[in-house]
């Protein structure tokens, strides 16, 4: 039996498993790390002598696993107050895809903000998808010289060769589509992005040989 | 020393304290603005922009909301004008375009009293009623009540909506903040199942 | 390159920079090729690898010096190469032409004559940037030397006398003294406003809570305009040193520089520039040992035009929705958690530096009376030279658009010229003659910004109704009058485009553009409704059109535009046939073709496609009835 005190939100209890490396907190559920002479003590309970040396010799990082863990890296790079949520969201979903509700708690729980804030902010702005993304992301831009240079036929193609209306993914899940308001590049309208490339000076015939290139 | 200052509503005089709004010292001259996404115990949030007000400002007139300006020295506000009315009764009618054909309460005597056609734009913009205004009133008690609240707004523009967390509700069928504070009656009880939609609905309704 | 070395002193930043000016005076050949967003999206990367290879091939690489720039403004002539130091620019380059290029121009001193500008007037060749019409007219005191420096090194800069008016302001000016030079000059803030600076800094600058913050708004929401996207990508420093320049008048030692996420390599820029400005001291604790310190932070933005407004991006920077608050207060007073900030648009930043370095009477001898400096414009729509523009304020728009855009493309008539995004509304053509400078263009109804240029191909209903729609997925929903109001504009405005148009509708849309001008939390909504009361004021005959005669004059509304194929000058190729989505083209080898209109969905595709211009578009009259069947197309004399 071993005492543990939660880093996260302060609670003190007995812990009687037998996990020694990291034990969950019965009231917040985070992964508290066993300091050292205590998951000692719990692995005299169960292991092997040879085990028993090679958890005294070798030193364990702190691990929260899976996407506790993942959002934790982040944080910890950015740094644990509120006004780097957006930043945080915004890496998270470069590197992880798209933002899982489970990744959404996370985020609320270790950075102590209340989850209908961060649900604000993540479904007010447009750059978080709530939903898995296909592989590449087609944003075709949409704004006022590429409008008036003939994006919405661009835009148009682009559905029919795919198959699929705007903000949906293709079932095979190769892309998605996205219409953007301004990609930066007026001059050259119609522009379209494919992941973070930029094509401009589009042409009907383009959209084809484009696509074809992504598999 | 919080310094005072004298304005005129509506021709008559008010001493008020620094720092009080627009709103706050025609309260205290017995001055009635109609507002409705305020309430006494809340910040201002300045949503409904019913209550805007009129006041002379260098050769013309501004405009502003009486809930969130804070009052100057020697301003002379009008609270009711040809211009003000205008501005309220259309309110009024936009305000009816989400709230449906059946208004009661609050904003049935505000329709009254300023000759709102509710069905004016109801009849060229034919939505669902939600029955809500998004005046953010419940949203701001539960974040009284129980600062990681239960309901929170989700999306933005004409998609935003008033969604409910799940795991954060446990608690709603012994409260009933935002249910006393509605003004268009959209929140009929609350209870075990208060009448949100569940974020993960939304979010589904929305991919 | 020498190793970087922390600089503590105005002497040692000086001796660097002539270090770095001797060595690169060795009169090596040197090869700029812009690398910014748009020319990267014709190809510059591409051709910037060919260079690589080939002078790796030729074994020539310590000979030639190779330099990845930022946007030199002629985007339409993408990708850009410019060879030092002759001064030889070559558009339109591809990497097929990179051995041509080297051969010539760097070993025999030849100029490739096929990719000199050629003059579509004249017909004649310009080596030179100032021989070109586009370039000749500009005054390019900010965007000049985007063609010497390397963003990602902080050397190239600094040999240009970069920091050397943070020098002049630290150590031989005062605060206060920064701040009667920008009045004496006669800043005013280039993003839309046109606020004078002075008074924003001399308001922070009294108030006294304590941080105060300085904020570089670079999250360029209207569609049209890349402005600050080519500046922070092309020369982040010029706006560090401005903002350091600025927290130095104000008091403040923290900086945010607020950047929109899709400009990926402005990010980049800018957080690369940062970190070598702190590598050699110009930024952190005691900047060149004067005892003030300054460090800046990149925020990114998300996803949301509202947030560019200031008090909605201050909102957002302290990490909630960007929803705009009433600026009762000004932000100059309360900002950022409640302490004095200071915003500004990154254009205002980058002219700082060249106030303190050269002085407020040269910057106010260059423009108007009332607005000193230059104006940089994006140039885009249906002109023929689309780019980036920096003209001294009081130019005509009539030079800007026939002058240095070089006109309508395709030869066809102006209609109408829209600054300033989606808060600009449309200037026509009895207004071409108006001077650009603040006053001038807030009197017409509009705000300065990038140009998006219409021509009488553009229905002006349905550009009105296409920002009506832009501004109402952007609203941010807080407010009944904009949340409402654009909700109804927009189904108003889409049912008049139908055709289905009524008197009331216009009732309709002056009283809520009426209210939501009034009664708006913040300046999306109050200016929202601009489009479409310009488009009402200047262009009501069509209008009339659409809602009298259901009529599109522009031919654009798809609902009220017929296309049909001409008889008299179908050539039976099938290509139309067999582009046709609908397949609503019927007809056979030899055979006129005919558009059923009961399938056509009016794609446009068959007009694009079409190279014998028989593809009409009809609006408002009725479609003439088939051709007899089996009709023989007139071949024209030659096939």
């Amino acid at each position: 039996m071993v005492e543990l005190e939660c880093q996260h939100c302060g609670y003190k209890w007995d812990y009687r498993g037998d996990n020694e490396y990291y034990a969950t907190c019965p009231r917040c559920r985070y992964k508290v790390k066993l300091p050292e002479d205590k998951a000692r003590e719990v692995g005299r309970r169960k292991l092997s002598l040879e085990l028993r040396r090679n958890l005294l010799t070798e030193k364990q990082p702190t691990k929260l696993l899976g996407v506790a863990g993942t959002v934790n890296r982040v944080i910890e790079e950015f740094g644990y107050g509120k006004n780097m949520l957006i930043q945080t969201l915004l890496r998270l979903q470069r590197s992880f895809g798209w933002l899982p509700r489970e990744m959404v708690s996370e985020v609320s729980k270790q950075l102590r903000v209340p989850l209908s804030q961060v649900y604000q902010i993540a479904t007010f702005y447009k750059a978080f998808p709530l939903a898995p993304r296909g592989k590449h992301l087609i944003r075709v831009c949409m704004g006022t010289s590429c409008k008036v240079r003939g994006a919405p036929m661009v835009l148009d193609k682009i559905q029919r060769t795919l198959k699929i209306e705007k903000d949906q993914s293709t079932p095979d899940g190769r892309f998605s589509l996205e219409t953007t308001k301004c990609a930066g590049c007026c001059a050259l309208g119609p522009v379209m992005t494919v992941d973070s490339e930029h094509y401009g000076n589009l042409k009907l015939p383009d959209v084809e040989r484009i696509l074809s290139k992504y598999e | 020393m919080v310094k005072t200052i004298t304005l005129r509503i509506d021709d008559k005089e008010v001493e008020a304290t620094e720092g009080m709004t627009i709103l706050e010292a025609a309260k205290k001259l017995g001055v009635e603005i109609p507002t409705l996404c305020h309430y006494e115990e809340l910040e201002p949030y300045g949503a409904c922009r019913i209550c805007s007000v009129e006041f002379e400002r260098r050769g013309g007139s501004r405009i502003v909301a009486a809930c969130c300006y804070p009052v100057e020295e020697g301003l002379k506000v009008r609270t009711r004008s040809p211009k003000i009315d205008k501005i309220r009764k259309t309110i009024i009618e936009l305000a009816a375009v989400t709230v449906g054909e059946d208004i009661a309460g609050k904003m049935r005597e505000l329709a009254d009293e300023y000759n709102a056609d509710i069905s004016r734009f109801r009849s060229k913009v034919q939505i669902e009623s939600t029955k809500c205004i998004l005046c953010g009133l419940c949203v701001r008690r539960c974040v009284e009540a129980i600062w990681d609240s239960a309901i929170g707004f989700v999306g933005r523009g004409v998609t935003r909506q008033i969604a409910i967390f799940p795991e954060k509700s446990a608690i709603c069928s012994v409260c009933n903040y935002c249910y006393v504070v509605c003004p268009t009656g959209r929140i009929t009880s609350t209870g075990p199942n208060p009448p949100f939609p569940s974020v993960d609905d939304v979010l589904a309704g929305r991919k | 390159m020498e190793a970087v070395k922390l600089l503590s002193s105005p002497k040692e930043i000086e001796n660097l920079r002539q270090r770095i000016r001797a060595k690169r005076n060795t009169g090596k050949p040197v090869i700029s090729v812009c690398v910014s967003t748009g020319c990267v999206a014709l190809g510059a990367s591409r051709v910037l690898d060919a260079f690589k290879a080939e002078l790796e091939k030729r074994e020539q690489k310590d000979k030639v010096e190779i330099k990845q720039t930022g946007c030199l403004g002629f985007c339409e002539q993408a990708p850009i190469v410019t060879i030092y130091p002759d001064e030889i620019c070559y558009f339109k380059v591809r990497p097929d032409d990179v051995p041509e290029i080297l051969s010539k121009s760097i070993d025999k001193k030849q100029v490739v004559k096929r990719l000199l500008y050629k003059d579509p007037v004249t017909g004649r060749r310009a080596q030179r940037l100032k021989e070109i019409p586009f370039y000749k007219y500009q005054l390019r005191t900010l965007l000049e030397c985007n063609s010497k420096i390397d963003p990602k090194k902080i050397e190239d800069y600094i040999a240009l006398d970069g920091y050397d008016g943070l020098v002049k302001a630290l150590f031989k000016m005062t605060p206060q003294q920064v701040i009667d030079e920008v009045k004496d000059a006669n800043l005013r803030g280039r993003g839309g406003g046109g606020f004078p600076t002075w008074l924003k800094w001399e308001t922070s600058r009294k108030a006294t809570e304590e941080p105060k913050y300085v904020i570089a708004n670079c999250s360029e929401g209207d569609p049209g305009s890349f402005m600050d996207r080519s500046l922070m990508e092309a020369n982040p420093h010029s706006i560090l040193e401005g903002l350091i320049i600025g927290g130095y008048a104000i008091g403040s030692h923290e900086g945010y520089i607020y950047v929109k996420d899709e400009y990926g390599l402005a990010v980049e820029n800018i957080s690369k520039a940062i970190r070598q400005a702190e590598e050699y001291g110009l930024l952190g604790e005691n900047i060149l040992g004067s005892g003030f310190s300054f460090k800046v932070t990149v925020h990114k933005g998300a996803g949301a035009f509202v947030s560019g407004e200031s008090s909605a991006l201050m909102t957002a920077i302290e990490g909630n929705i960007g929803e705009p608050r009433p600026k009762y207060i000004h932000t100059a007073v309360k900002g950022i958690r409640g302490r004095p900030s200071c915003l500004n648009n990154v254009k205002t930043w980058a002219n700082v530096p060249l106030i303190i370095l050269k002085g407020s009477d040269w910057f106010r001898s260059i423009g108007t009376k009332c607005s000193s400096g230059t104006a940089i414009f994006s140039l885009a729509g249906k002109i023929n030279n689309t780019g980036l523009v920096e003209v001294p304020m009081g130019t005509t728009l009539r030079d800007v658009i026939y002058k240095v855009g070089g006109g309508i493309r395709g030869g066809k008539r102006f209609k109408a010229v829209q600054i300033g995004g989606p808060s600009g509304g449309f200037i026509p053509e009895q207004y071409l003659d108006l001077q650009v400078d603040f006053d001038e263009v807030a009197n017409v109804g509009s705000m300065m910004g990038g140009a998006v240029v219409m021509d009488e191909d553009t229905c002006m209903v349905d550009a009105a109704g296409y920002f009506v729609d832009f501004l109402l997925d952007e609203s941010c929903g807080k407010c009944i009058p904009c949340r409402e109001g654009l909700r109804v504009l927009s189904k108003t405005l889409n049912t008049i485009c139908e055709g289905e148009g009524t008197r009331e509708d216009m009732q309709i849309i002056e009283d809520v553009a009426e209210t939501m001008r009034d009664a708006s939390l913040c300046a999306l909504g109050t200016n929202a409704a601009n489009p479409v009361l310009t488009s009402l004021k200047y262009f009501r005959d069509e209008w009339e059109q659409h809602l009298k005669e259901k009529r599109c004059p522009a031919k654009a509304c798809k609902a009220l535009t017929k296309y049909y194929i001409d008889p008299k000058k179908c050539q039976a190729c099938l290509i139309c046939l067999r582009e046709c989505p609908a397949e609503a083209i019927q007809g056979e080898k030899d055979q006129v073709h005919w558009i059923d209109q009961e399938r056509c969905t009016k794609c446009g595709v068959c007009y694009e496609v079409c190279s014998f211009d028989s593809v009409k578009k009809l609006s408002g009259e009725p479609v003439p009835s088939p051709p007899p069947k089996g009709m023989r197309p007139i071949r024209k004399r030659g096939g």
